[in-house]
């Protein structure tokens, strides 16, 4: 009898359950041109790991900073006066970029998703963007499918592709006389599609490539791969390592003795706290492109000096590149009136913007690759470094339209 | 007869479930369980309530062999990965609903069981987990190498999770946790089936005394090959519907700390108890979603020194410690009234 009446109990439970589950439940929508009230800015980048110095918190202070600058400029006349930074860490892994993104777009109300380093991640983050319809704009990745083969209307990049790095460094290397080429890289995305353009671009120069090895990704023996990238002769070992893999590698190939034998280290992408972390001798004469250098002119920095106050760091380029992209974003949302996603993505398409970070930087509204102009800088002599963190010196300007692909050569379609 | 059962039960371990001697209190908890599982998604976060009962399932299908057949598979990550993989594959290119592609996920990943358990069975203990790993180890090299098909570091990106053009399902998680509970509480009824079967019987058998089930005249070796088989193909299920929640699969699902995590799990709920895997699975995940957004890192610090104060305080773990309790209290109640 008891049993009955509370067999009988769970079962209307269960089924008012089921019914509510069927009726009224899932997210709801909200009324207003802003969800939730509020704007949230959502950094998702690496907070532990070998990506964590280039980036990392910093970035985070960045995004702040323009928040403050935003606020500054406009006022009581801001569309929006709640604004909230969030930071998350996806310890490079494209599986938890992937849920981390879900979560912020759902549960974190985040209306935009900055940074992202690490391209497998930043392709798992953009097709988050894609089915949330919430904006990306990746800062720190710089594989060209995200503005190629998997591009989409709801994310872009900002401050770089393999493309550009290729262009300047591995063009200029070749042309200066490094004829043969082994590339190392790390098995993954950014890797991957690295070798890939730089590939291309020492083809073009006249160089030819030997051989290409896969290392896994992270990674802190790298002995063994450059015995057997040395072992062919070639004039240049390319490294498409970055962060704290590059920092090992690096340490690795000096004691290696190649360097003795004439071998010269090419760096495919540096970033301006690899050389604070490994000493200025230790790369001293390395030509490498830089996106953005914090003593570029005047206005960079001015930035920097306010950034070093934040901080007690120079900017790297991924810095100044968030901040840009974090600041445009707020421009288009100031115009748009809403953080309606369409709304804003239609503000930032095609515009023209000069900022601390892009000069003749230009949003392209067909691949949506945020292009601009780029450095070819080499690392200072120890005697010619003046004060702390003034480690380059700039080669020559890389104008945006030969560091960039042209939009058409993307392969990126923006339909569904 | 009931009488003595339930005198003896305390003694016997963890074995003897508690409901089976009062089938009103098996109905009871069996409704309070379901009731959990539908309610879930309302109280938690959907994307991890589907992972909450992903794992449960994962957990539950290890504890066939590690409870019910006193075998530690640590290999387990080789079938939820495997089948992840084939799964994302087939939603990714024939765009069939997705309870057909996480069947084929369950159907591969025993296929690929059967040699795996055909071979590892002949070994017990610390010989048999060892086999498992390596088995595990080999798949997920295969998968790190063939990146071609898998995606290597970068995994499977964007799978498509089809349901007959149920656009609610296949883009609000909150709906297609109800999609795909079902498959899930199948897997979870059928492993109860498969314990609770003359089947489950000798495995346990088996378990307890494997020379005198030889003696009795079972081929002890075909039975642990059946377990090992159907283990797999509910790990597989639970893992076809893990990948398609994602829309992603990465290497992580063949890693062996996948299987580490599944065996903790199991462990923390408590050996052979089947629903404890639930139990031990809900904690886990909640505990590390909970860690996670707080923003703390050490996350495989809290859950390693929860798993080592399990297995020294409460050894029967959590859902074995509460049954046992519970079958105290009755034993007592029932021996004061006589």
């Amino acid at each position: 009898m008891m049993s009955k009446r509370i067999w009988a109990g769970a079962s209307a439970m269960t089924v008012v359950l089921l019914l509510g589950a069927c009726g009224g439940g899932g997210p709801g929508g909200s009324g207003g041109a802003f969800s939730g009230d509020k704007l949230v800015l959502a950094v998702l980048n690496d907070q532990s790991g070998v990506y964590k110095d280039a980036s990392g918190p910093n970035s985070v202070k960045a995004v702040k900073m323009a928040v403050a600058d935003y606020q500054k400029k406009y006022g009581d006349k801001a569309v929006v006066k709640k604004i909230e930074v969030t930071s998350t860490d996806h310890q490079n892994k494209p599986d938890i970029a992937n849920t981390k993104a879900s979560e912020l777009y759902e549960r974190g109300g985040a209306d935009v998703i900055l940074d992202v380093p690490t391209s497998s991640a930043a392709l798992a983050v953009a097709n988050q963007a894609k089915t949330h319809k919430k904006l990306f704009l990746d800062v720190s990745a710089a594989t060209t499918a995200l503005t190629g083969a998997q591009c989409n209307k709801y994310t872009f990049q900002w401050a770089y592709n393999t493309y550009l790095l290729a262009t300047g460094t591995g063009t200029t290397v070749t042309q200066s006389g490094g004829k043969k080429w082994n590339i190392i890289f790390p098995d993954y995305e950014f890797g991957q599609n690295m070798t890939k353009s730089f590939t291309t671009a020492i083809t073009k120069a006249g160089g030819t490539v030997q051989g290409t090895i896969p290392t896994p990704f992270p990674n802190e023996n790298f002995a063994t791969f450059l015995t057997k990238a040395g072992s062919t002769n070639p004039d240049v070992i390319g490294t498409m390592h970055a962060g704290g893999d590059l920092i090992n590698l690096v340490k690795q190939f000096n004691e290696s003795g190649l360097k003795e034998k004439g071998v010269e280290l090419a760096v495919g992408l540096m970033v301006i706290n690899d050389i604070h972390s490994l000493g200025v001798e230790q790369f001293a004469g390395t030509l490498f492109t830089d996106p953005w250098y914090w003593n570029m002119d005047a206005e960079a920095r001015a930035w920097a000096d306010r950034f070093l106050a934040e901080t007690g760091n120079r900017p790297s380029f991924e810095h100044a590149g968030n901040y840009s992209a974090a600041l445009q974003y707020l421009e288009a949302v100031q115009e748009a009136g809403t953080d309606d996603a369409d709304a804003v993505v239609a503000k930032l398409e095609g515009k023209k913007v000069n900022d601390v970070f892009l000069r003749n930087g230009e949003i392209r509204a067909k691949d949506h690759s945020v292009v601009h102009d780029a450095n070819l800088a080499r690392v200072k002599k120890p005697a010619d470094v003046k004060e702390p963190w003034d480690y380059e010196e700039i080669v020559t300007k890389i104008p945006a339209a030969k560091g960039f692909p042209p939009a058409e050569a993307s392969g990126c379609s923006m339909k569904p | 007869m009931t009488q003595s059962a339930i005198t003896e039960a305390p003694v016997a371990g963890p074995d003897v479930p508690v409901a089976r001697r009062s089938p009103r209190l098996r109905w009871i908890l069996l409704a309070v369980g379901l009731v959990a599982a539908l309610a879930l998604p309302w109280f938690v976060y959907p994307p991890v309530a589907m992972d909450i009962v992903a794992m449960a399932l994962f957990a539950i299908a290890l504890d066939i062999l590690l409870g019910y057949t006193g075998l530690l598979s640590f290999g387990h990550a080789a079938f939820w990965g495997s089948s992840a993989y084939v799964t994302a594959l087939i939603a990714t290119h024939y765009g069939v609903p997705f309870p057909v592609a996480v069947l084929g996920g369950a159907v591969f990943a025993m296929i690929l069981a059967l040699p795996i358990g055909y071979v590892s069975v002949r070994r017990s203990g610390i010989y048999f987990a060892m086999v498992t790993l390596a088995f595990a180890q080999m798949v997920y090299f295969i998968g790190y190498q063939w990146s071609d098909l898998t995606g290597g570091e970068n995994g499977l990106q964007g799978v498509p999770r089809s349901f007959f053009g149920i656009e609610l399902v296949e883009t609000e998680s909150f709906y297609f946790y109800y999609a795909a509970l079902p498959i899930l509480l199948f897997g979870m009824w059928a492993a109860w089936r498969i314990v609770h079967s003359p089947f489950g019987r000798v495995l346990v058998s088996i378990r307890d005394n494997s020379q005198r089930a030889r003696a009795l005249g079972y081929e002890v070796e075909k039975y642990k090959v059946i377990a090992f088989v159907l283990s797999a193909g509910l790990t597989g299920l639970a893992g076809g519907v893990f990948a398609i929640s994602h829309g992603f699969v990465a290497l992580t699902e063949l890693h062996w700390t996948t299987s580490g995590d599944v065996v903790l799990m199991t462990v923390l709920g408590g050996i052979g108890t089947l629903w404890g895997g639930a139990v031990g699975a809900f904690l886990t995940v909640m505990l590390a979603d909970y860690l996670a957004s707080s923003g703390f890192h050490g996350i495989d610090l809290v859950t390693g020194s929860v798993f080592v104060i399990v297995v020294l305080l409460f050894r029967r773990g959590v859902w074995g410690t509460v049954r046992h309790r519970w079958m105290v209290h009755r034993q007592r109640r029932l021996s004061s009234r006589r």
